[in-house]
């Protein structure tokens, strides 16, 4: 599903992405091999909803957050494992994270069947690795313990006994240093001030540095042995981690499918939080119209909520093109965005926040009206830059396009804007086009032939001027005023409430009273 | 001392190879000597069989069995295996690793990146070998400790002079800057000027010619970016202090140089004078108390 940067931006596309974002690597690698369902998809993007909305009815909600969070904090094995699979040999560290990702694995599997999960998506354990990590995770973290060759033990009791002779060695020479020099040495390297000690050095001390003051003297222990013994634990140690890199290598295979299942329940869990949050429906997937119930444009809700408003879903019928009038903050935008964002969110899978929904898999969605990212930085005038994105939007316009128009050319005289906009509906109408154009042009849609809706607008007129600087108030008074649904346009009063609103938000009563003369007048 | 008490004990040079590995190690010696389980760590890469600029053989840090070292994953010893703890942030050389030797073991250390990370890591390896921590640090690295009970040592040799009064006075430098006092309401002057960031000549010369007599306050020591006369002015014409003063509790000195050597006894004797705090020569086993302890 195409959509240029400003039609995501007001259809709630961007946030809808961040929305259903997977929360781990896994999920963010599988994510990004999925492209959006488009005609054809219908199948997939069906059975994708159902399991998200199957899963968001039966998984406990915080039990999910608790999923996730596991999913979120998984370490990554697939460097390591891709290293182990071509032959190189891993390193302690390599095994202590592969250790790391066992553990993490079985929290987030404790986790999924605490929340109700189980079924074909309760991620498979790595019984395989754990068993080949065994001998280094008896104490917590990881060491490469003497269980993991035959020669470790016997390599690593040589390598202490010589090390043990060597002490014993140096402490000898120590006690000859004490005897003769009478200074006891506290390292291998000490310094004997010639006023203290002038004459011959035991044997096993060599000089590092003269001065005409002092001597640095330093006790040397020759310890082929224990050398000996280094290198041959050194050896072992390294067969050891061979071995066990090629166990891990048998399991790599093993270690893939986890993460790629693990990416696909991040995916479809992001999804079931989504309806768990905001309601979800599984949506008949057709081309006939766009159609859907008690929608909520969620990320509208979401900004309201956190204002501590509440938001009004709406519903919507929309056979074709169709002309969209009523009153200021009626909801006329909101409508047209929660148009996009339902169809997005078919495209991506998610199940679409409203209580029914039928509606196609589109190939486009294109926004009008307003300046977008690209529109703000270009010397073309808002009303050129509009003219120039409907043309490109006429050029895509196709029956697997919704193409939302919010009062197009209003920046341009309204005579003009008006004809424009009839004979742009008339052409979307003529490609089969979705679209909904909302306007406060008068006789649009009787003149392009296309639907009239409206928003039934304010239910009573006879309200108290509030503060307008006080937006919250004004908010609440406009939506305990205000009736959200989009009707036929042919039914109750089409008034547009201009001068209502404005009184309302505490325009000055007096214009106010002087406007609505004008306007009866006319 | 910080070490018996259980603290973190950071030890920096005030030029390269004045011995802080050499005090580092003996550190390690005497921990072991009175049983402590200890943990180690560097701010900077140490370790290492030869200096990274002359190829000069450098001592290695030796790690005892028990000890708990922090370290890049990229600098673990190969052989003898350590037994991995945990794994924390990353650093250049990979991941910072806390792990408890198990045979004895040679390697290069080194920390994390960051003074946050490096406050972090100090306190994890506290938490990990309830005891206490030692930092092979560098003296322009040493901001995480400040504000805290860590101790620092102070490095110098005959590195960083060609006679014993030079490198007397090039410590007595570095302890005066480390050492700067913490802020005190009893005695802060009148007008307080706070200096933001690093406190450089362009501010030393600014507060000298507009706040002669003020207290003027830095975050920590290490802030201060001034040398020399122009420190030792700015110190005389203000009240200088810091927000997080560092506990600079003695000196170590290391007679031999690469170019010179100078005597064991005069330099650890020039040094606690020059310093006021007392002096250890770990090699030749010479100490000189300081100021308090006259």
């Amino acid at each position: 599903m195409n959509a240029d940067a400003l039609t995501a931006e007001r259809i709630g596309l961007d946030w809808l992405r961040a929305a259903v974002a997977p929360v781990g690597a896994f999920g963010r690698r599988h994510d990004e091999r999925i492209a959006p369902y488009g005609p054809g998809d219908e199948a997939a993007a069906h059975d994708e909803i159902a399991e998200a909305v199957a899963l968001a009815a039966r998984l406990v909600p915080d039990e999910v957050g608790v999923v996730r969070a596991a999913l979120r904090a998984l370490p990554e094995p697939t460097p390591i494992v891709a290293r182990a699979r071509a032959g190189d040999p891993l390193n302690d560290v390599d095994f202590y994270e592969l250790g790391r990702f066992v553990d993490a694995l079985d929290l987030l599997v404790r986790a999924w069947d605490s929340a109700g999960g189980e079924g074909p998506r309760r991620p498979p354990a790595l019984d395989g690795v754990r068993a080949a990590l065994a001998p280094g995770r008896e104490q917590p973290g990881f060491y490469l313990a003497d269980g993991f060759g035959p020669g470790l033990a016997a390599a690593r009791a040589a390598l202490a006994g010589a090390e043990a002779a060597v002490d014993r060695e140096r402490e000898r020479i120590a006690a000859g240093v004490r005897d003769v020099l009478g200074i006891d040495p506290a390292g291998d390297e000490f310094v004997v001030l010639r006023d203290a000690y002038d004459g011959p050095v035991p044997g096993d001390v060599r000089i590092v540095r003269e001065t005409p003051t002092y001597r640095v003297l330093a006790i040397t222990v020759v310890a082929p042995q224990r050398d000996a013994a280094f290198a041959a634990l050194a050896d072992a140690e390294d067969a050891a981690r061979r071995v066990l890199s090629d166990r891990i290598a048998r399991e790599a295979d093993a270690v893939t499918a986890v993460t790629r299942a693990l990416g696909a329940l991040d995916r479809l869990l992001a999804r079931v939080a989504f309806a768990q949050r905001w309601g979800g429906c599984i949506p008949e997937l057709r081309t006939t119209g766009i159609v859907f119930a008690d929608a909520t444009f969620a990320p509208l809700a979401a900004a309201l909520a956190a204002r501590g408003h509440r938001y009004t879903p709406l519903s919507l019928a929309l056979a074709g093109v169709a002309v969209l009038t009523g009153p200021n903050m009626g909801g006329k935008s909101a409508a047209l965005a929660t148009a996009g964002f339902v169809c997005a969110c078919a495209a991506f899978g998610v199940p679409p926040p409203a209580a029914s929904a039928s509606i196609p898999l589109l190939e486009t969605i294109v926004w009008l009206g307003g300046d977008g990212p690209a529109e703000r930085t270009r010397l073309l005038s808002s009303y050129a830059a509009e003219i120039v994105r409907a043309q490109r939007a006429l050029g895509g316009a196709s029956p697997r396009a919704l193409v939302l128009v919010d009062e197009f050319a209003r920046t341009t005289g309204p005579r003009e804007g008006r004809a424009l906009l009839i004979a742009f509906a008339e052409a979307l109408r003529s490609r089969a086009a979705f679209a909904l154009a909302a306007t406060h042009f008068d006789g649009v849609a009787e003149a392009a032939q296309v639907e009239h809706l409206r928003i039934a607008g304010l239910r009573h007129r006879a309200i108290a001027a509030i503060d307008g600087a006080d937006l919250d108030a004004a908010l609440d008074a406009i939506n305990a005023a205000m009736d959200y649904r989009v009707v036929d346009a042919r039914t109750g009063d089409p008034a547009s409430d201009a001068l209502a609103l404005a009184q309302l938000l505490g325009f000055d009563a007096a214009l106010v009273e002087r406007a609505r003369r004008l306007y009866d007048s006319e | 001392m910080a070490v018996a008490a259980g603290r973190s004990v950071i030890v920096v040079g005030t030029a390269k190879n004045t011995g802080k590995t050499t005090t580092f190690n003996a550190l390690r010696a005497m921990a072991k000597r009175r049983g402590s389980a200890i943990g180690v760590t560097s701010i900077g890469r140490d370790g290492e069989p030869a200096d990274a600029l002359d190829a000069e053989p450098k001592p290695r840090v030796r790690l005892s069995a028990g000890t708990i070292v922090a370290l890049p994953a990229g600098l673990m010893p190969r052989s003898p295996a350590l037994a991995i703890l945990e794994v924390g942030e990353s650093s250049a050389l990979g991941m910072m690793v806390f792990a408890r030797v198990v045979l004895p073991a040679s390697c290069e250390i080194g920390g994390p990146p960051t003074a946050r990370a490096m406050r972090a890591t100090i306190d994890r390896l506290r938490a990990l070998c309830a005891g206490p921590v030692l930092v092979d640090g560098a003296i322009d690295r040493v901001a995480p400790l400040a504000g805290g009970d860590d101790a620092v040592i102070v490095a110098t040799g005959a590195a960083s002079g060609a006679t014993v009064a030079q490198v007397a006075a090039a410590a007595a430098e570095v302890v005066a800057r480390l050492t700067l006092p913490g802020r005190d309401a009893a005695h802060e002057r009148e007008r307080v000027v706070r200096v933001w960031g690093a406190l450089d000549a362009r501010d030393a010369d600014e507060l000298l010619a507009t706040a002669a007599g003020a207290t003027v306050v830095v975050d920590d020591p290490t802030r201060i970016a001034i040398r020399g006369a122009l420190f030792a002015k700015l110190r005389g014409a203000v009240d200088l202090r810091c927000e997080r003063p560092l506990r600079v509790v003695a000196c170590t000195t290391s007679p031999v140089g690469r170019e010179s050597s100078l005597s064991p006894r005069a330099l650890v004797d020039a040094v606690a004078v020059a310093t006021g705090l007392p002096a250890f020569d770990v090699v030749a086993d010479l100490y000189a108390a300081g100021r308090d302890a006259a």
